[in-house]
């Protein structure tokens, strides 16, 4: 599965929020406090601060968002489709829709509007200000944002070619990548980004701070304001697409800083709107526009950190919002507005027709979505395929190849892919590639600080890798539902003093949806004894004991056991591997980290050895066992270290005062050898080299 | 390909909604347990408060209550703010930071426990030791008649009294969150103390100090039953100015401690 795939789903999803909150956006128009008549097309007998104030805030960030989410797929078409076919498809996609839609909904909207407004002035419309006369002036209606999208890959384009000419080497181009995730990781894009747009806010001669960046949608001339801020919000998208590895970790990992700074920005301009709602030249009027720029991308930027963060998994009825959202945004203006001129008059507080408007639009917008655009060709040409009204919900491709096959006996139950973390400036994991396949038990091995905890860590979902993937169960471990499946055992913890062994268990076993008896659970463990006793005045063996029961409970497809027979005498110890043979029997997989050797040798089917970050050796326990059947010889004997190190079966040979150290993997015929030319050689020794001293080589040989 | 097929199965995993409520109530109930296991921290929370205002406002000052009424809700609400405030922030602070030190958070986060659980779960019992610190004072204060108001009016100000808990059930968190173990009442303290005397709550503040009472949590919550009593002599600050800066302040701990744990765990 491409790991990029998931991301998607993300950006589709964000992408949908933006177009569905545009619709709620407009619905909120007619209840505008202090709006005079005539600017929309309907002004309600309730008016509402609460929605002046939320619909400034939707509209701080809707659309940039809409640019930024649109920047990063025009660059992934572009590489998909090159240049002509990404041109045929926007010209299906996005002129089509611009150039029919208009000619559509434009009398539409002219007709709600004429009804509305005669509705506001009872029958006596005063005349209109008049369309302006200048050369470019068009009513592109809530459509402007096609038209600007047009101009946007036309301009981006231009400069790419550009760049691809001056910049033939790449540096130039590696140099913006890093530059674009740096300033992601230390949170300078959130103030910079918007500064572009502060210059361009801050020349207009008349500026309704209300409105932000000013609507672009009465000429075919493009604005300052709109292509400075939607431009600024597209490329930036595009370049984030370019570095996506390392830029769409940053997003996700920034996101809840990101929203907390445009929460606050939003917040303060709230507060100096409700002081002065237009903008007076000087000191307010640039800082307003400087504050926004923030408060932009702050939510841009966390909006969008926060759905890889959580929606990055496929989702049918997310699937379906998203790609219902852009003809319900394309439809539903002439919809919203016949909604708010029907409850304009009515004797009702906004809290319940505000509502009502919201619901009864979807309704009619879902609902003509459902039935005439979805499986016709309206739906080929919006959203590039046909699904038919009568069929099983569709799933992605590769779901589809994989629903009707049994689930592959030796998938991997969990998996690290090219994971990098650092704590600092010292390198955790340094590229690591595990996976753990169902019913086997790898032992991790490695001295203190080779990362086997971080790396559990992560399986676990406590942190987050620098870059690469995490996959627990085939989903992330972020994820509660995935993390439902397994059992951990963990160092360095303890539990409430207070609670007795059953309490503590129980408490754990509430998490899952299957767990074991209590009473089963506590034989398992070999603690039944314990029950009713607090955890406080346990012992420290007992304590690792319960720990392992909490780490059962659950009945887990999958679990973390680091050091779990630490402390342990060893009674204790030969019960708890009983229960791992147990659980692996029953299908269960486990990761072990363990510094007893013979614990490793005991229970694992395979074995990782990791040290400083890195894996430097792996393999089946025989496989170990081969890697390491050497032995060290060790006596007294005048022989010179030169001869006996060029013998058949002598890895090593050194002098230590009188006595020869040797290492070698046939010791009985170097055994005899030895014997045979040296009749004078005193206090042989002969020791099983234990897997301790091959990973000790094995680590030295890495360092 | 394999992976997603594994996901599905996963994803029907979901638990039972009763399950999961089952899940929130053995929280609730085990958070309980602990705290009531736990003497030192249980009983002072709740006899301290119904101790001090029988001997201060009834014994010591019962002359200045006699002559006024409203002294007499005076001091009934600055020590029920006492009584009602400290359970969220001394047991939440103290267990939270006793947790992260034992590394229990952590399993906790690893564990599929139901989003939030551990939270609800100290909030309900902060709540919960709340009105039982509460209820003796409002027996005593009715039962030596020091309370002159309607039914009405006392259930508002209960009311009032142990929704105010909520932010210091947040300032709790936020302490907890910042310190790491058995420093986090003294901290708590730190914090908690200056507040009670420097928001007026027991005694009347001098004018030049009545800038910086609003500085102080436990200043609107009085506030606020003040209002809910309807007690104009004791009204400082309007009600909704109260109430948006006990929200504020509640948003404020919260968010500090919830950066603080997604960061540090």
């Amino acid at each position: 599965m491409n790991p990029n795939e998931n991301r998607l789903h993300a950006l589709d999803a964000v992408r949908g929020f933006a177009l569905l909150l545009g619709v709620a956006f407009h619905a909120a128009l007619s209840f505008m406090p202090g709006w005079p008549p005539g600017i929309w097309a309907m002004v309600d007998n309730s008016p509402s601060q609460f929605l002046s104030d939320a619909g400034f805030v939707a509209h701080v960030f809707r659309m940039s968002l809409f640019f930024f989410i649109a920047g990063f797929f025009g660059r992934m078409m572009f590489h998909k489709l090159g240049a002509a076919g990404f041109w045929a498809n926007r010209a299906r996609r996005i002129a089509v829709p611009l150039v029919i839609g208009w000619a559509v909904l434009f009398p539409l909207i002219m007709w709600v509007w004429s009804m509305g407004l005669n509705k506001v002035f009872n029958g006596q419309v005063p005349p209109m200000p008049e369309f302006p006369k200048t050369p470019g002036a068009f009513p592109l209606t809530h459509l402007w944002f096609l038209y600007e999208l047009l101009i946007l890959y036309a301009g981006v384009l231009v400069l790419r070619a550009l760049v691809a000419r001056i910049d033939r080497a790449h540096q130039l181009r590696q140099l913006v990548d890093s530059m674009v995730e740096a300033s992601l990781r230390m949170r300078i894009a959130v103030f910079t980004l918007g500064i572009p747009l502060a210059g361009a806010l801050m020349t207009l001669p008349m500026w309704f701070y209300w409105q932000g960046i000013p609507t672009p949608d009465m000429s075919l001339i493009p604005t300052l304001p709109a292509t400075t801020g939607f431009g600024t919000a597209f490329i930036f998208g595009w370049l984030v697409n370019r570095a996506s590895t390392t830029a769409l970790p940053a997003i996700t990992r920034g996101w809840f800083g990101h929203l907390v700074l445009g929460m606050v920005a939003t917040g303060w301009l709230l507060h100096t709107l409700h002081a002065t709602p237009m903008a007076q030249p000087g000191l307010t009027n640039t800082l307003f526009a400087l504050v926004f720029g923030v408060a932009v991308w702050g939510w841009v930027l966390g909006l969008t950190g926060a759905a890889l963060r959580f929606l990055s998994n496929y989702s049918a009825a997310r699937r379906y919002l998203a790609d219902a959202s852009y003809w319900i945004y394309l439809m539903h203006l002439p919809v919203v507005a016949a909604f708010q001129v029907w409850v304009g008059h009515w004797p009702l507080h906004w809290s319940v027709k505000y509502p009502f408007i919201l619901v009864a639009s979807f309704a009619v917008l879902f609902l003509s979505y459902h039935l005439l655009v979805r499986p016709t060709f309206i739906g080929q040409l919006l959203n590039g395929r046909k699904h038919p009204l009568r069929k099983p919900k569709p799933l992605p491709a590769a779901a589809q190849a994989a629903a009707p096959t049994v689930v592959d006996a030796r998938a991997p139950v969990a998996e690290l892919r090219a994971i990098t973390k650092k704590f600092g400036t010292t390198t955790a994991l340094a590229g690591v590639d595990i996976d753990l396949k169902p019913g086997e038990l790898l032992a991790l091995l490695g001295p203190n600080g080779a990362g086997k905890t971080t790396a559990i860590s992560l399986w676990l979902g406590l942190t987050e890798p620098d870059s690469g993937q995490v996959t627990l169960l085939g989903g992330s471990p972020l994820d509660v539902q995935q993390r439902r499946g397994l059992g951990v055992m963990m160092q360095e913890v303890e539990m409430y003093k207070e609670l007795k062994v059953r309490e503590l268990i129980a408490l754990s076993s509430s998490y899952y949806r299957d767990p074991m008896p209590l009473e089963e659970t506590l034989r398992r463990a070999g603690i039944a004894a314990l029950a009713d006793k607090p955890y406080g005045k346990l012992s420290g063996g007992q304590k690792r004991q319960a720990q392992f029961a909490v780490a059962i409970c659950g009945r887990p497809r999958v679990l973390f056991l680091d050091e779990p027979t630490v402390g342990l005498d060893v009674q204790a110890r030969e019960v708890l591997w009983l229960n791992v043979r147990i659980l692996l029997a029953e299908g269960c997989s486990i990761v072990l980290t363990t510094h007893y050797l013979e614990e490793a040798e005991a229970l694992a089917s395979r074995v990782a050895v990791l040290a400083k970050g890195r894996i430097i050796a792996s393999g089946s326990v025989d496989e170990m066992r081969a890697l390491v059947a050497r032995r060290q010889i060790s006596c007294e004997t005048l022989l010179q270290v030169e001869v006996v190190k060029q013998w058949p079966g002598v890895i090593d040979a050194q002098r230590k005062g009188s006595r020869l150290n040797l290492v070698a993997t046939d010791a009985e015929a170097v055994v005899r050898r030895l014997l045979a030319e040296d009749p004078g050689l005193r206090r042989l020794e002969v020791r099983e080299a234990g897997l301790n001293e091959a990973f000790n080589e094995l680590t030295r040989e890495a360092a | 390909m394999n992976a997603l097929a594994l996901k599905n199965i996963v994803e029907q995993d979901l638990l039972p909604p009763r399950r999961a409520v089952g899940a929130y109530l053995t929280e609730i109930r085990f958070e309980l347990t602990r705290i009531l296991r736990n003497p030192a921290l249980a009983i002072p929370m709740m006899l301290v408060p119904v101790g001090l205002y029988l001997l201060l406002a009834v014994v010591v000052f019962g002359e200045a209550a006699a002559k006024d009424p409203s002294v007499g809700v005076f001091f009934f609400v600055g020590f029920a703010v006492l009584g009602v405030t400290m359970p969220g922030l001394f047991a939440i602070s103290a267990s939270l930071a006793m947790e992260r030190e034992m590394g229990l958070m952590k399993l906790k986060r690893a564990q599929p426990a139901p989003a939030g659980s551990w939270l609800v779960a100290k909030i309900v019992s902060g709540a919960l030791f709340s009105t039982l610190a509460y209820l003796p004072m409002l027996v005593a204060a009715l039962f030596i008649g020091k309370l002159p108001l309607s039914g009405m009016q006392i259930a508002t100000m209960s009311a009032t009294l142990l929704v105010g808990t909520i932010p210091f059930c947040a300032l709790g968190l936020m302490v907890g969150a910042l310190v790491k173990g058995s420093a986090a009442p003294g901290y708590a303290n730190l914090i908690y103390l200056p507040g009670c005397y420097l928001s007026g709550l027991f005694f009347p503040l001098p004018q030049s100090m009545h800038w910086q009472t609003s500085l102080w949590p436990q200043f609107h919550v009085s506030q606020l039953a003040m209002h809910a009593a309807g007690i104009s002599k004791f009204q400082f600050m309007p009600a909704t100015m109260s109430a948006a800066t006990l929200l504020g302040f509640t948003v404020l701990f919260s968010a500090i401690a919830i950066w603080r744990l997604a960061r540090k765990g």
